[in-house]
């Protein structure tokens, strides 16, 4: 198939739109040969040849002369300037990894399933193995990293990438998160917790953008949020800031992990979803109940509705302490869109302070499950620029 | 671009969870209707469901979907050896089965009774409830049963679509032409997900997770509802790992009953709904994923009783009870 689909727009659009393509299989793939570029595009390769000509002309990618099955070919992949920096998030059920340039360009990424309760010693192996195997994707050496920013979903002590509160990543209490990823990559490693970098990213790239007061509220395995402050992460004395998780929701509830009774975690949370829907519907995991939703069934719907009035409870909470420009609504459940938000509205609306000059606005996370590994790579970007070369040194050993 | 209506297993490549497990894959709880009551065979043998099945089959009360496929009672002798012993297995629409066990558990044996490579000696398949024979290969390939062994039997010197279509040609395929071979390829590289550039290449220049992929792509091709992997990860990189494992996780999104074989217990616990652990032949343990610690799969792989393999022996005593 290597005919262009015609369109209705203008040449230029249709050849903004192929540019586009062309980007996408590059970075889906690390580096490519054109004739593998317009397989992957769907495009021709004369319209690949002319493209990737003029994305070579303006610096946007690099050719280099290879050799695919004994034929000689020009692999494309996309330049990086001045070094490259690599986001890493361990979410509950998903690691995440993504490589850009010192300019914040995303130039490779890669994902896989995690086992619950997944283990610091195989999380951290794995992730630097993904790591070395992007960098061989694109043909960098590995001397161009120049920093790693690594969210984990749990509170963390950001100096040495501890997690000062025990039972919440049970795999990875004990372990200095920072210092001993380091040393299997051989540069530094900045860390810090989830949503404090969905925050972030939501605020630099993402439904946040020139908020000076913006909050981020992670809604799936357990519930979360991040504070973003004049533009600066807000983490508290030691890191527990915006754990609106242990707000109590239910007076005479369970007791959660913490030891507290009724903490909005016991209501909201993978297990607490899906063990109400197991009569009816049987194992699904959340996946499935944000799909069945998005699909129109009653009972997950229901769920998601009820979850949502119950992190109303705890955004109104918090508004009423941050009094935040934005609230932005991130985690699996989001991708429910206004079926979990509305709920989050009208509940957090009730027990707001109405400021006219601020109305509180709750809006869908615009990164999707990327504003973790987005904020990483942030982090790496901000802390890599701030501290140059003094941290190599001492996190070399 | 040609699209040849008339032939079937075309359309069907098309969009195999639509038309092959239609509206499971977006609600499981809502069609059991659409398939025939469970035999009473099973309803006896199966004591957890029984209560629930006998009572209203037409109305969406069982919580579970009734399985796509099960085995009761089904044993395999290699000489003195009981390669399956007395093994009772179901598979359901839009679930992931890990199977684990030690070296010789019979693992791959399973694989090959459903797969129709070696039938069982004794015990029952049914297929929608229905006492099924499964003889051959061909015909496990008839029933919607996709195998993909360990050595997944991919010709290295040919491309990715010559493989896909290898020994098809003459059959559903018949007068297809090399385009429309290409777009059905990457249609079902697209729909799984898989990461390959060009359908184009040589197979002995891809990666393990990419010959994996394309394994799975080629047995995806007759549009099947079960999809067997053995071993699916041994030996790869974990970027081959990672994406053989999201490429599992897409193809339960998509419908399929998935059954995974492996020791590889990160990447069972990452993927798997439920779990079941073969030890010498038998089922020593069944239980659904997020109720089993780590320890819990060892103690039952070596044969050390726990609370998993307890529960698996009081459900087969209350079964065999009546
Ligand atoms: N074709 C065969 N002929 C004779 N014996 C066989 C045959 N296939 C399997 N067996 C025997 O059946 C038993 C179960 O073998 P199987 O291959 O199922 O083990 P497995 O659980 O897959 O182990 P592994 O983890 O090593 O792959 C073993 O004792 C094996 O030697
Ligand atoms: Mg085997
Ligand atoms: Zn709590």
């Amino acid at each position: 198939m290597t005919t262009e689909r015609p369109t209705l727009g203008s040449q230029s659009s249709l050849r903004e739109a192929n540019r586009g393509r062309i980007l996408d299989a590059i970075k889906r793939f690390g580096a490519l040969t054109q004739v593998e570029i317009a397989d992957a595009a769907g495009l021709s390769t004369a319209t690949v040849s002319n493209i990737v000509k003029e994305l070579t002309a303006n610096g946007v990618v690099t050719t280099s002369p290879v050799s695919r099955s004994g034929r000689r070919a020009l692999q494309v992949s996309l330049a990086r300037r001045l070094g490259l920096v690599a986001g890493v998030h361990f979410a509950s059920r998903t690691l995440r990894i993504e490589l850009s340039d010192l300019v914040g360009t995303v130039i490779a990424q890669q994902h896989m399933p995690l086992p619950a309760d997944h283990r610091a010693d195989t999380g951290m192996d794995r992730a630097a193995l993904l790591i070395a195997d992007l960098l061989e994707s694109i043909g960098a050496s590995h001397e161009e990293l120049r920093g790693v920013g690594l969210g984990i979903a749990a509170p963390v002590d950001h100096r040495d990438g501890s997690l000062p509160v025990h039972g919440i990543q049970r795999g990875w209490d004990e372990v200095q998160i920072a210092p001993s990823m380091a040393r299997r990559l051989d540069t530094p490693v900045f860390v810090d917790n989830d949503a404090n970098l969905a925050a972030l990213a939501e605020r630099r790239f993402g439904a946040a953008q020139g908020a000076d007061v913006a909050a981020y509220v992670y809604v799936g395995h357990g519930v979360g949020a991040g504070l973003v402050i004049d533009g600066q992460i807000f983490r508290g004395a030691a890191g527990t800031a915006g754990e609106i998780g242990h707000i109590r929701v239910v007076d005479s509830g369970a007791i959660c992990h913490c030891g507290n009774r009724g903490c909005l975690e016991t209501v909201v949370n993978a297990n607490a979803l899906v063990e109400s829907l197991r009569a009816t519907h049987g194992n699904l995991s959340l996946r499935d109940v944000v799909n069945q939703c998005l699909a129109g069934d009653a009972g997950c719907s229901r769920v998601v509705a009820d979850a949502g009035l119950f992190v109303g409870v705890a955004v109104a909470a918090l508004a009423n302490v941050i009094n935040p420009r934005v609230v932005v609504i991130g985690g699996e459940l989001a991708r429910c869109g206004d079926l979990l938000l509305d709920p989050i509205r009208n509940e957090a609306g009730r027990a707001v302070l109405r400021n006219p000059a601020s109305p509180l606005r709750i809006v869908q996370a615009a990164l999707g499950d990327l504003a973790p590994v987005r904020g990483a790579t942030a982090l790496a970007l901000d802390s890599v620029s701030l501290t140059a070369d003094i941290t190599e040194v001492s996190y070399a050993n | 671009m040609p699209t040849d209506h008339r032939n079937p297993a075309r359309d069907a490549s098309q969009n195999p969870a639509s038309s092959a497990v239609p509206s499971r894959a977006s609600n499981p709880a809502r069609d059991t209707s659409q398939n025939p009551a469970p035999s009473a065979t099973q309803v006896v043998d199966d004591s957890d469901r029984a209560a629930s099945s006998t009572g209203q089959v037409t109305k969406p009360s069982s919580p579970l979907p009734p399985p796509i496929l099960s085995l009761r009672g089904v044993c395999k002798k290699f000489g003195s050896v009981r390669a399956l012993d007395h093994v009772d297995f179901d598979i359901r629409a839009h679930e992931v089965v890990a199977v684990v066990g030690d070296n010789a558990a019979g693992k791959s044996v399973l694989a090959k009774t459903i797969a129709g490579v070696h039938p069982p000696d004794s015990g029952t398949i049914y297929l929608d409830g229905r006492p099924t024979l499964i003889p051959t290969p061909a015909a496990a390939h008839e029933l919607g049963v996709a195998t993909v062994f360990q050595d997944l039997a991919l010709c290295d010197n040919l491309d990715i679509v010559a493989n896909l279509f290898l020994g098809r040609e003459a059959r559903a395929y018949g007068v297809m032409k090399e385009a429309a071979m290409e777009d059905i390829a990457r249609s079902v590289f697209g729909r799984i997900g898989a990461r390959l550039p060009s359908v184009r290449t040589k197979v002995a220049a891809l990666s393990g997770g990419q010959r994996q992929s394309t394994a799975v792509a080629r047995a995806l091709l007759g549009s099947p509802r079960i999809v067997v992997l053995d071993e699916p990860t041994s030996s790869l990189s974990v970027t081959q790992t990672a994406e053989v494992l999201n490429l599992i996780e897409h193809l339960r999104d998509l419908g399929y009953g998935v059954m995974l074989i492996s020791h590889i217990l990160a990447d069972v616990q990452a993927v798997a709904d439920r779990l079941v652990v073969m030890r010498h032949g038998r089922i020593n343990g069944e239980a659904p994923m997020a109720d089993v610690s780590y320890e819990d799969i060892i103690a039952a792989i070596t044969g050390v009783p726990n609370d998993l393999t307890r529960a698996t022996q009081r459900r087969a005593d209350a079964a065999r009870a009546g």
